[in-house]
Formats: structure tokens, C-alpha cells, sequence
């Protein structure tokens, strides 16, 4: 489905983005995505395609804002059958489809928060929508929660062929989706493959939105065929890149925390790279889920994650002095300084 | 004495129904829209809260007098039931629309936004949404505006005067009986009104509290 949409108010936004099973809409807060998904529900003035002019009441849209809206004093099935209109399926089997039948007389007020978005859910696609809008579904949630609710999202939108648009600023719920949007500055700035837009963020911005915390300026010294050297401080960077900005032009890069890499004494570098060794000291040392999180101070302040089984063999410790190598093809350059 | 209760139930009944009437759709477009002159007009709404009740008193006989505003439209209400009626509901519009606020405050904008985009027609959002929220602060704000209007003095003695089955309200009544020294029939119907306001502000506060509990736990 092509969304075209025009804003003027509460703030300016021009959207054009492709929804294509479940689609993710990043942005920093602020950026317009709730405004967004009212507009669509017909709750904000907008213009645009689909369903322009129509009221919420004729839009079949399934609108699922971040506290999922149940109505307090009606319970799971009441609240469910509140969006059927006489048609022949009944509440209990729409709650069936997100397992939680059992729970059908019970308040709002009573369920967790999980329950509570499969209720929402359940109550949403009773209005046999062509639009699902979801506002952020698994902020609220646990790992865990936020796991099976994001399974069942894609179960929903395979065997419904349902469009869904997913408000989030998570990276992982964004990962998990078929097509993301980056909504900026009231437009969207990049759009793809979630692939795409983690590994080739169009800006800095976009960068940092998706999990990129090493980013630098540099200017670029030499360009050549399969590459070019970038300058940054005294150090002279060799970076595989398609992009082929001109020597001499200032330039924003930047390297995935996860993507630094140590350089082991026993493993001799090939010469290639000798270029992107850089020396550095931890100075500071977390444990960060199953790995660690370091924190390594020199001439560039970097971040780095270190799986558990790197550093049972490395044993680093707070001050000591090590050699970390960006490799080429890990770097990325930025074509926007923004 | 009974004449000039029941005149008083009478009056506060009608009072209190009519402000449910027009009272609750009025707080509920005030609570929900936004709009140039909204403070203004709620400014308006509630001055009698703190305007002399003679003031308005005075106002509406000026108005209702034979060659007033309104009693040249054939609105010659003064010394009338109608005219003692409208005083009343003027003078309790601020109390019940408080309240209605209130119970309408409690609702979660964005429930009603989502019920909308469910195909949920107007009419169906105040039979399944909105009055099964709220109905209690409803009621405790029409009881109240009763209970008010049933207080009431100045007034319906400015646009009513004492005319026995017609505008004697029982308050009025009792003014009288103490200007006639009649303290033992003084002391009758003021023990009554002591009874009575206690049972319904204590009505009220359970309502509210009954209520209060009821929206608290169901709060996401």
C-alpha cells in the first residue's frame, strides 16, 4: 500500500512511504510518527492517499495507540464485540486467534500489559481493516513479551496479508520488520530494506537511530578504484565504500561498536591493513547483556562490544593498552552530514 | 409547611433535571473542544458562584419586569414559578457543570479516538462508552445542583417573593415564620432542611467515592 500524506498541524509533515507487510517507521521523538499514524486514522487533518476525507468511523483502519486505548469498565469480549458490526463472527473466536479466549470476561484493569494489546489487537481486526497502525507495541513490554507479540504480528500479517505500519524507535522491533521508514524533519529520509538502512544509514542521524555510537569526521586524502584513504587526525584510514567523494572534502564515517575489532598478538595482520590499527586504552569496562561494553579512550574515543567468549580468552582490564583495527569494509561513510 | 417543601422539591427537581438536560452535553463539549473564548464563556457560566445571589436576583427582575428586555418578548416571569425556575437554574448551572467536568475529565481522550475508528456511531459511543463511565459523577452532579437548589434563598426571594403554592419555597418559609417570631415552627422546618441536605451531600460523597474507586482501578 503507497501512503501519500500532507500535514499542516499539530506540526508540518509531506510522508510518501510503501507499507509492505509489516513496514517500521524510525524516528527521534518529536519527529511527527504518532501524528502520522492519527492522520491515517483520520483522528489529525490531513490530506493525502488512502482514505483522504473520510471520517474514523469510515476508515478501515485498525488503530492501535501506545496504551492500547481499551475502555475500562467493558471487558475483553465487550470491548471487542464494540467494533463488530453485526457480523457473523462473535468476540470469543476473534479472541481465540490471539489465545486469550479464557480471558474474555475480564476488565482491562485485570489483564498485563501483553494481554492488553491482544485485546486491542483482537478488537482492531474485527474491523476487518486494510491498515494496521501500531504506536511503539513493545515499548511497554518485556523481552520476552515484546518477542511473542512481535511473532504474532507477523503470523497476523502473513496469513492476512494485512498491511501494518509500526511506530518504533527500537532497532531489534525495526530488524524484525519487511520494509522500514525513517520519518525526518517532516519527510521521510530513507526508506528500504531493513538491511539497507541498518548497514547504509543515509545520515548521521539515521546512523545513531540504528545502532551506529562511533561517529567521526575525516576528510578524504586520496580516491581510488576499489576505495579511498580517509584522514582523521594523524591517522590515514583505508575504506571500501561506493561512495566516491572528491579528495579534500570533509566527510562524516562512522563504525558499528560491535564491528571494532582487537588485534591479537598471536594473529599477525595482513599489510593491508596495518593502515587502521589504531592504539587505544579501556578505559572502562561493562558487562552488557551476554558480552561487554568498552568503553576505549586515544585519539578516537570509541565504543566497543566484545562477545563473552573473546574476552574469557583477551582478559582485558580497565587501563590496559591495546591495538583495535577498523577493518575497511566495516566503515561507513555518510553521504549527508546532517 | 408541607405546601412549601413540596413547592421547594419541586423546584429543585425540575432545576436539577433540566441542568442534566443541557448541563451535561454543555461540559461535555466544553471538556473536549478547545476553542477562541472557551475561558470566557466558562468565566461566564460560573460567576455565580461568587456573584451575590441578590445581584442576579435583582438582574433577572429587571429583566422579567413589564417593561423589561424579556417582558416585553411576554416574558412577565417575575413573582412567577418560571421566573424563580430560571433563577434556580442559573444559579446551580456552575455547580453541576463542575461536577459534569469532573466526571467527563476522567475519560481517556484517546478511548474515545480509538471506539471512533472502530466504526462506533455517536450515538452507540455515549450508550456503550460514555455514560457507563461516568453515570455516577453524573448523578452526584445533578443531586448536587438538587441539593443546591433546594438551599437556594436570595434569589428566589428577589425574583419570586413569598407567594404561598406559587414561590414560597420552603427557605423563604422559614424566613418568614422568624420574622413573625414563630420560632418553634422555625425550628421544625429547619431541623427537616438539616436532615435532608446532610442525606444528600452525604449521598453525593458516596457517590464520588463509590465512583473514584471504580475509575481508579480500571485506569490503565
Amino acid at each position: 500500500m503507497e501512503i501519500a500524506y500532507r500535514i499542516e498541524h499539530p506540526l508540518k509533515l509531506d510522508v510518501e512511504l510503501q507499507v509492505r507487510g509489516m513496514t517500521a517507521l524510525l524516528g527521534g521523538s518529536g519527529a511527527g510518527k504518532t501524528t502520522l499514524l492519527r492522520a491515517l486514522a483520520g483522528l489529525v487533518p490531513a490530506s493525502g492517499r488512502p482514505f483522504a476525507g473520510l471520517s474514523p468511523e469510515k476508515r478501515l483502519v485498525g488503530y492501535l495507540p501506545q496504551g492500547y486505548a481499551l475502555v475500562p469498565h467493558l471487558t475483553a469480549a465487550a470491548n471487542v464485540a464494540l467494533a463488530l458490526h453485526g457480523e457473523d463472527e462473535s468476540a470469543v473466536s476473534l479472541l481465540e486467534k490471539v489465545e486469550l479466549a479464557h480471558l474474555a470476561n475480564k476488565l482491562p484493569g485485570e489483564l498485563s500489559g501483553g494481554q492488553k494489546q491482544r485485546i486491542a489487537l483482537a478488537r482492531a481486526l474485527a474491523r476487518k481493516p486494510r491498515l494496521l497502525l501500531l504506536d511503539e507495541p513493545t515499548s511497554a513490554l518485556d523481552a520476552v513479551t515484546r518477542d511473542s507479540a512481535l511473532d504474532l504480528l507477523e503470523t497476523i500479517s502473513n496469513k492476512l496479508k494485512l498491511p501494518m505500519l509500526i511506530v518504533t524507535h527500537d532497532p531489534y522491533v525495526a530488524s524484525r520488520c519487511n520494509h522500514v521508514g525513517v520519518l525526518e524533519n517532516g519527510r521521510i529520509t530513507q526508506a528500504g530494506d531493513p538491511e539497507d538502512v541498518f548497514q547504509r544509514p543515509a545520515t548521521v542521524s539515521i546512523a545513531k537511530m540504528v545502532g551506529f555510537s562511533n561517529i567521526f569526521e575525516g576528510v578524504v586524502s586520496e580516491v581510488a578504484d576499489n576505495g579511498i584513504l580517509l584522514a582523521v587526525g594523524s591517522y590515514r584510514l583505508w575504506v571500501e565504500s561506493v561512495l566516491r567523494p572528491p579528495a579534500g572534502s570533509r566527510i562524516n564515517w562512522g563504525i558499528r561498536p560491535e564491528e571494532v575489532m582487537v588485534v591479537r598478538a598471536d594473529r599477525p595482520l595482513p599489510p593491508e591493513l596495518k593502515n587502521n590499527v589504531i592504539t587505544v586504552t579501556v578505559e572502562q569496562l561493562q558487562k552488557r547483556g551476554a558480552g561487554y561494553c568498552l568503553r576505549l579512550g586515544g585519539p578516537l574515543p570509541l565504543l566497543m562490544l566484545l562477545p563473552r567468549h573473546v574476552q574469557d580468552r583477551l582478559r582485558l582490564t580497565e587501563a590496559a593498552k591495546i591495538e583495535v583495527v577498523l577493518k575497511p569494509r566495516y566503515i561507513h561513510l555518510f553521504s549527508s552530514s546532517v | 409547611m408541607i405546601q412549601a417543601f413540596l413547592l421547594s422539591f419541586k423546584l429543585a427537581a425540575i432545576t436539577a433535571l433540566v441542568l442534566l438536560a443541557f448541563g451535561v452535553p454543555l461540559a461535555y463539549w466544553l471538556t473536549f473542544n478547545d476553542f477562541r473564548g472557551r475561558r470566557l464563556l466558562e468565566a461566564v457560566l460560573l460567576l455565580p458562584l461568587t456573584l451575590p445571589p441578590t445581584v442576579l436576583g435583582f438582574y433577572l427582575l429587571v429583566l422579567f419586569s413589564a417593561d423589561g428586555p424579556l417582558g416585553n418578548l411576554g416574558l412577565r416571569w417575575a413573582f412567577s414559578f418560571a421566573g424563580i425556575l430560571l433563577g434556580s437554574i442559573i444559579f446551580s448551572l456552575p455547580f453541576a457543570l463542575t461536577a459534569y467536568k469532573e466526571a467527563f475529565r476522567a475519560i481517556d481522550p484517546e478511548v474515545l479516538d480509538v471506539v471512533r475508528t472502530l466504526g462506533v456511531s455517536r450515538w452507540k459511543r455515549w450508550r456503550k462508552v460514555i455514560l457507563p463511565w461516568i453515570w455516577p459523577g453524573l448523578i452526584s452532579g445533578t443531586l448536587l445542583a438538587f441539593a443546591h437548589t433546594l438551599g437556594e434563598f436570595g434569589v428566589v426571594l428577589l425574583v419570586g417573593g413569598s407567594i404561598p403554592g406559587k414561590t414560597r419555597v420552603a427557605s423563604i418559609y422559614i424566613f418568614d415564620l422568624v420574622q413573625a417570631l414563630d420560632f418553634e415552627s422555625a425550628h421544625q422546618a429547619a431541623a427537616i432542611f438539616v436532615v435532608l441536605s446532610l442525606a444528600l451531600i452525604y449521598a453525593v460523597r458516596s457517590l464520588e467515592e463509590a465512583w473514584k474507586s471504580r475509575i481508579g482501578s480500571s485506569i490503565r
